[in-house]
């Protein structure tokens, strides 16, 4: 009971729908009828284990009704004891038959809790492969993994007790019906009329349930938001404005719970009036019903029935409906549910002012016509061409990409600079065919990458972002992941050239187990890059995939990336990185500019700036 | 205070508890009335309705006796339900209050002293260890009540028949004895269901930091198998916990009807025997139960221990060192000279800052530059006041920081850090926070001067966009943080490292604007590129936590020391500066006003 309680009031999350239940519950109910009715095998063995169960409750009231009427009453101590011995018996088969009940049960919760770790798994991928904001949320797959256990923890509790409830009920009424008519005619009306008030409360008290997690989990948040940023409060004097929207959340809270506890009490008195008033009824009806000839051995029965078996029954399950059913409702919502909408999407065409940036040469970042397409050097099919390409991230926002235009021979290095944040890793994307423009065309060896399937983009080019992917695994695994049958000599060799020897060699060889975790950053993207070295794709698109690499290292990388057949596209984290590219892609938002390094110390301001700006004199080679 | 409202109202704004102050003793104490009320109703019916049943089914009237029996039935039902409702509304009460507390130790607290709670942590002490420790004081008069009847019932069992109070106190060890058997056999089951369980987390959590990678490759499929391979053996661990559940469940459902079964045996005996009656053995029968259920005074100790543990978390919260300010205020046109006499800063016994005597004069920048765990951190956070120096004063035109009130020091003392916190709201919103609200054009020529407007023009609804839709890498994060710090800068700005991710084209931006077009004052730049402290006025150099020596940049890279601070701080990163070795080469844009 640490953070489950804590991980069930996040649940909610503020993208999620808010509504008093009924919206969720609509949603759910397709696929828990389609889930249940797939288990129709299981449901039928549950419902002949509860059955046994119910069996059993009905033999102890019955048992011991008999015994005393015809034993101990009659003055036969024996015979009442052998009654005795029969509830005894029905008593101790009850053991045996939990356990059929949870047997059955996980054939319930365990496909259940698959499904939804699959969902989730699955919901997380697309999310992150969508390139949702704020990068990797470590949060939800916490959050998730205790999701999915709330989920399977109350639908078995909810199982669980409203099953037994029913059969409990149907077992007890049934032995009322055995023992005589007539008892059910005096216990009935105020055990329904109780039950009726508790469903009565069910819907609101589902309602004020989630109202109440949802200022929990605001509250919550809250309190996380202000430690994060504790200390951003305090630099900004903002510590007091945080106080009193705690406050207000704090006495949010209180109310929710205030109310909650006005509906538990609803549900405490349904309780006893299911629970009591039918005790109170048959003591009332003693009178009419010994006229009726219930005997004293069929009351005591009764009252067994009543309080051994109906009233724990009753107890357990107004609990469990309560709770448990309205966190299930919210967890499955939230795992379930629709998916909040994530990334915002590259859309509409704009107009602005074009760039141009052909073959060789500098482009002079005056407004070239879009249709322009001049002739390039060497073969037809250009590594990459790009045509007018340009990309916003909504209706409003400037344009991040404004109709490029770029060519890049097979067999090129082109390197890519600009300030951070104007649209290399977009460039890379797009080209990668993982993004797609807004306007304009994108070929890689003269083929549109836009809407193709990944499997194959992936024969076209790699792509190798700056956070290097490594997983638990083997080095092997790793270093082969984008070419599954590669060669053992053709790794070795990859290992050889990129520098990886040392890394390979403490990690126990190919075969060694790979934690990522105790990878430096600089080590994973070692292996990212020899990986890409292996990789059949003749276009390599480095995202500033170097950026954790001391300078030696990357130019042994480059060097050695460079030297593979094929083309290579770098994003320059530095500028040593940059010269030893053939061309230069200079990007600053308003213009791109591409040409060699000398060439564009005499045509870009912000190239010089970038190469030497504080330093005195003509911009010099690094 | 709450009795004068009725139960079933909402009153969101009303700050019962919400204020902090302690409840007092009233809710408890209502709690305890009912409950104990409740216990003795219980213990009395078996008594009163084996008697009423006995009557009824000798005489068939049963007299005063029936009235009697309705009273207790419906008593217990009433007093049932006010300890519901005075328990909810004593626990909402307490709830609030803790929480209150906490969060007021936390938000007053020096912000340093907050290290060992991470906000998950934070989060989870305010929801479910506050409510826990909110439960306290209602449990603590259940338990009570609790007692009452089990012990009551085993009292009137032994009034009833002896033989079968005998057979009752006998049974109930053994109740014991299988409740202790069930946590010792899930416990192991537990533990690898959830080593699987974070075995499937953690594939999960490589690939969604590895997502860019998969997306291109193509991989996906492949990626969702692996990450889903253990789900089997899962499967496989819980239908075990659920089977050991079921064997542990079974065996103690079993016992409490064979106490009850074991006690109409012997009470069936007397009955025989004629020493007992019908009713009687009813009662008989209901007091065994009863008595078997002291496992629930148990419950409520559990729970009682458990919220002392939580209240103890809340209360680290709620005791944090707190920040006071005091109430004087800064001279008008003061320069922004800061000073710091005799600081000392101790952390976990060892002193991570000296600073005997400094002087920064008003309006010049300062680079605060040395090697990782040098104190430059902690220097920044001193001369702002994030912490109170442990020995010594720090002054800001002579009034020492601790007696300014909160305005005067957080309007003139601006921060920006590596790595910003932002909060809420929308991009303008977040450069907007501070204790002075600048007008929106003020944010723009902020952000502006931060490099932040380019891309923020770029994001679909520009300034307007939530922070938590806008897709900002770290630098972009980075630079929001200055612009938040050049829209309230007042006659001190501290900057942390706040243009670490930065590029050092934009850094140079960055600096430009920085003299052009934020209110000049007093500048204290910690820094890792020898770029940032050849363009400062002075550079303090720090090692081990004292000041090593204080100049120009170009009188220290003379020094190897002072040029190996950027060869290992910058490590490879700082290419594009100076390598260790060369001359530094002075800037062309004209100097600033020395000191």
């Amino acid at each position: 009971m640490t953070s489950a309680g804590y991980g069930a009031a996040r649940a909610l999350d503020a993208d999620g729908p808010r509504d008093d239940g009924t919206g969720a519950l609509s949603r759910l109910a397709p696929p828990a009828r389609r889930f249940l009715a797939r288990r129709k095998g299981v449901l039928a063995r549950l419902a002949l284990w509860s059955l046994a169960e119910s069996g059993q409750a009905f033999l102890v009231g019955y048992g011991v009704a008999r015994s005393v009427d015809e034993g101990f009453l009659a003055g036969d101590p024996r015979r009442g004891l052998l009654w005795l011995a029969v509830a005894l018996v029905a008593v101790l088969s009850g053991a045996p038959v939990v356990r059929g009940v949870f047997a059955q049960l996980a054939g319930l919760t365990e496909p259940l809790r698959d499904g939804l770790v699959r969902r989730a798994v699955d919901r997380s991928l697309d999310r992150a492969a969508r390139g949702g904001p704020g990068g990797t949320d470590r949060a939800a797959v916490s959050r998730l993994t205790n999701q999915v256990e709330i989920a399977r923890d109350s639908f078995a509790g909810l199982v669980l007790t409203l099953r037994s409830f029913v059969f409990t009920a149907a077992g007890a009424l049934l032995g009322l019906l055995s023992l005589n008519p007539a008892l059910l005619v005096v216990v009935l009306p105020p055990l329904t009329g109780g039950l009726a008030l508790f469903l009565c409360t069910l819907r609101p008290m589902a309602a004020a349930q989630r109202r109440a997690l949802a200022t929990d989990e605001a509250l919550g948040d809250h309190a996380a938001r202000s430690r994060a940023a504790l200390r951003d409060l305090t630099a900004c004097g903002t510590g007091p404005r945080a106080e009193r929207r705690g406050a207000d959340l704090v006495a949010d809270a209180a109310a929710q719970a205030r109310t909650l506890a006005g509906w538990a009490t609803v549900r405490t008195a349904a309780l006893g009036v299911s629970g009591q008033l039918p005790v109170l009824a048959l003591l009332v009806a003693v009178p009419w019903l010994r006229a009726r000839g219930v005997s004293a051995g069929a009351l005591l029965g009764a009252f067994t029935y009543l309080v051994q078996s109906l009233l724990p029954a009753l107890h357990t399950l107004m609990t469990a409906l309560g709770a448990a059913g309205a966190r299930l409702l919210v967890v499955l919502d939230r795992v379930l549910g629709p998916v909040p909408d994530a990334a915002p999407r590259a859309t509409g065409p704009s107009q602005a002012v074009s760039t141009a940036c052909h073959g060789r040469g500098c482009g002079t970042g005056a407004r070239a016509s879009a249709d322009v397409v001049r002739p390039v050097p060497g073969p037809a099919a250009p590594a990459v061409d790009l045509r007018s390409v340009t990309l916003s991230y909504g209706v409003r926002a400037e344009p991040v990409l404004d109709a490029l235009d770029l060519r890049v021979a097979p067999g090129e290095h082109l390197a890519v600079v600009g300030p951070s944040g104007i649209g290399k890793s977009t460039l890379t994307r797009l080209v990668a065919g993982t993004l797609a423009p807004s306007r304009g065309e994108v070929r890689v060896a003269g083929h549109l990458v836009t809407g193709r399937a990944a499997a194959e983009l992936s024969a076209l080019r790699v792509l190798v972002p700056q956070e290097a992917y490594v997983f638990s695994g083997t080095v092997g695994d790793n270093l082969a992941y984008l070419r599954t049958d590669v060669r053992r000599g053709e790794l070795d060799a990859a290992v050889r050239v990129l520098g990886l020897e040392l890394l390979v060699g403490r990690l126990g060889g190919l075969a060694g187990p790979v934690r990522p975790a105790e990878l430096s950053p600089g080590e994973r993207q070692l292996i990212a890059l020899a990986r890409a070295y292996l990789s059949p794709a003749p276009l390599l698109l480095l995202d500033e995939a170097t950026c954790h690499l001391d300078p030696a290292s990357e130019a042994r990388a480059e060097e050695a990336l460079t030297a593979r057949p094929g083309t290579l596209l770098v994003v320059a984290h530095r500028l040593s990185s940059a010269v030893r590219a053939d061309r230069i892609l200079v990007l600053d938002g308003v213009r791109a500019v591409c040409g060699t390094h000398e060439e564009l110390l005499g045509c870009s301001r912000l190239y010089r700036d970038l190469t030497g700006h504080w330093q005195a004199g003509p911009p010099q080679r690094v | 205070m709450w009795t004068s409202r009725p139960w079933g109202r909402q009153t969101p704004r009303t700050r019962e508890g919400a204020d902090g102050s302690a409840p007092g003793r009233a809710p408890e104490a209502l709690v305890l009335l009912c409950s104990v009320g409740a216990a003795a109703v219980a213990v009395a019916q078996p008594l009163v309705l084996g008697r009423t049943l006995d009557l009824l089914l000798r005489d068939g009237d049963a007299g005063r006796w029936l009235p009697l029996s309705a009273g207790l039935l419906l008593g217990e039902l009433l007093l049932d339900s006010l300890t519901s409702l005075f328990t909810g509304r004593c626990n909402a009460v307490w709830t609030a209050s803790i929480r209150s507390r906490a969060l007021r130790g936390l938000l007053r607290a020096v912000p340093d002293s907050a290290r060992p709670h991470p906000p998950g942590d934070v989060g989870t002490r305010l929801t479910l260890n506050a409510a826990d420790a909110g439960g306290a004081p209602a449990a603590r008069a259940a338990l009570g009540a609790s007692l009452i009847t089990p012990l009551g019932a085993l009292v009137a069992l032994a009034f009833v028949d002896v033989w079968v109070a005998a057979c009752v106190l006998t049974g109930l060890p053994a109740l014991a004895l299988v409740l202790r058997t069930f946590a010792r056999d899930t416990g192991a089951s537990v533990a690898a269901y959830q080593r699987t369980q974070s075995l499937i987390a953690s594939r999960l959590l490589e690939a969604l930091d590895g997502a860019a990678t998969i997306g291109a490759a193509g991989t996906g499929d492949r990626e969702r198998a692996r990450i889903l391979a253990p789900l089997a053996e899962l499967a496989a661990q819980g239908r075990h916990m659920w089977a050991l559940h079921g064997r542990a469940l079974g065996r103690s459902n079993v016992l409490v009807p064979l106490l009850t079964l074991a006690a109409t045996a012997v009470g069936g005996l007397r009955l025989a025997a004629g020493h007992l009656s019908v009713g009687d053995l009813l009662a008989a029968c209901r007091y065994a139960q009863l008595a078997a259920g002291i496992g629930g005074a148990a419950t409520l100790l559990g729970a009682l221990v458990r919220a002392r543990e939580a209240r103890r978390r809340t209360q680290e919260l709620e005791w944090m060192p707190p920040l006071k300010y005091g109430s004087r205020r800064l001279p008008q046109d003061g320069p922004g000279e800061l000073e710091l006499r005799g600081v000392r800063v101790v952390r976990d016994g060892r002193q991570v800052l000296r600073a005997d005597h400094l002087r920064v004069p008003g309006g010049s920048t300062v680079a605060v530059v040395g090697r990782s765990g040098a104190g430059k951190s902690v220097l920044a956070a001193v001369a702002g006041r994030l912490i109170d120096p442990d020995e010594g004063h720090v002054l800001l035109d002579g009034v020492p920081l601790d007696r300014l009130t909160r305005e005067a020091l957080r309007t003139e003392v601006a921060y920006a850090f590596e790595r910003p916190v932002l909060g809420e709201g929308t991009i303008a919103e977040a450069v907007a926070t501070g204790s002075r609200q600048p007008a929106p054009e003020q944010v723009r020529h902020a952000a502006l001067a931060a490099g932040a407007d380019s891309f923020v023009q770029r994001l679909p609804h520009g300034y307007d966009t939530p922070l938590a839709e806008a897709p900002l890498s770290g630098g972009e994060h980075q630079r929001l943080g200055l612009a938040r710090a050049f829209a309230h800068a007042g006659r001190l700005l501290v900057m942390d490292d706040a243009t670490s991710s930065l590029d050092t084209a934009t850094e140079h931006e960055v600096n430009l604007a920085l003299r052009r077009s934020v209110r000049r004052g007093t500048r204290l730049v910690v820094a890792h590129r020898p770029s940032v402290a050849d363009r400062a006025d002075l550079v303090l150099w720090l090692e081990a936590g004292e000041v090593r020596a204080v100049g120009t940049h170009r009188e220290l890279w003379h020094r190897a020391g002072y040029r190996a601070v950027f060869g290992t701080d910058t490590g490879g990163t700082g290419a594009e500066d100076v390598t260790p070795g060369d001359e530094p080469v002075r800037r062309h844009e004209p100097e600033e006003v020395r000191p």
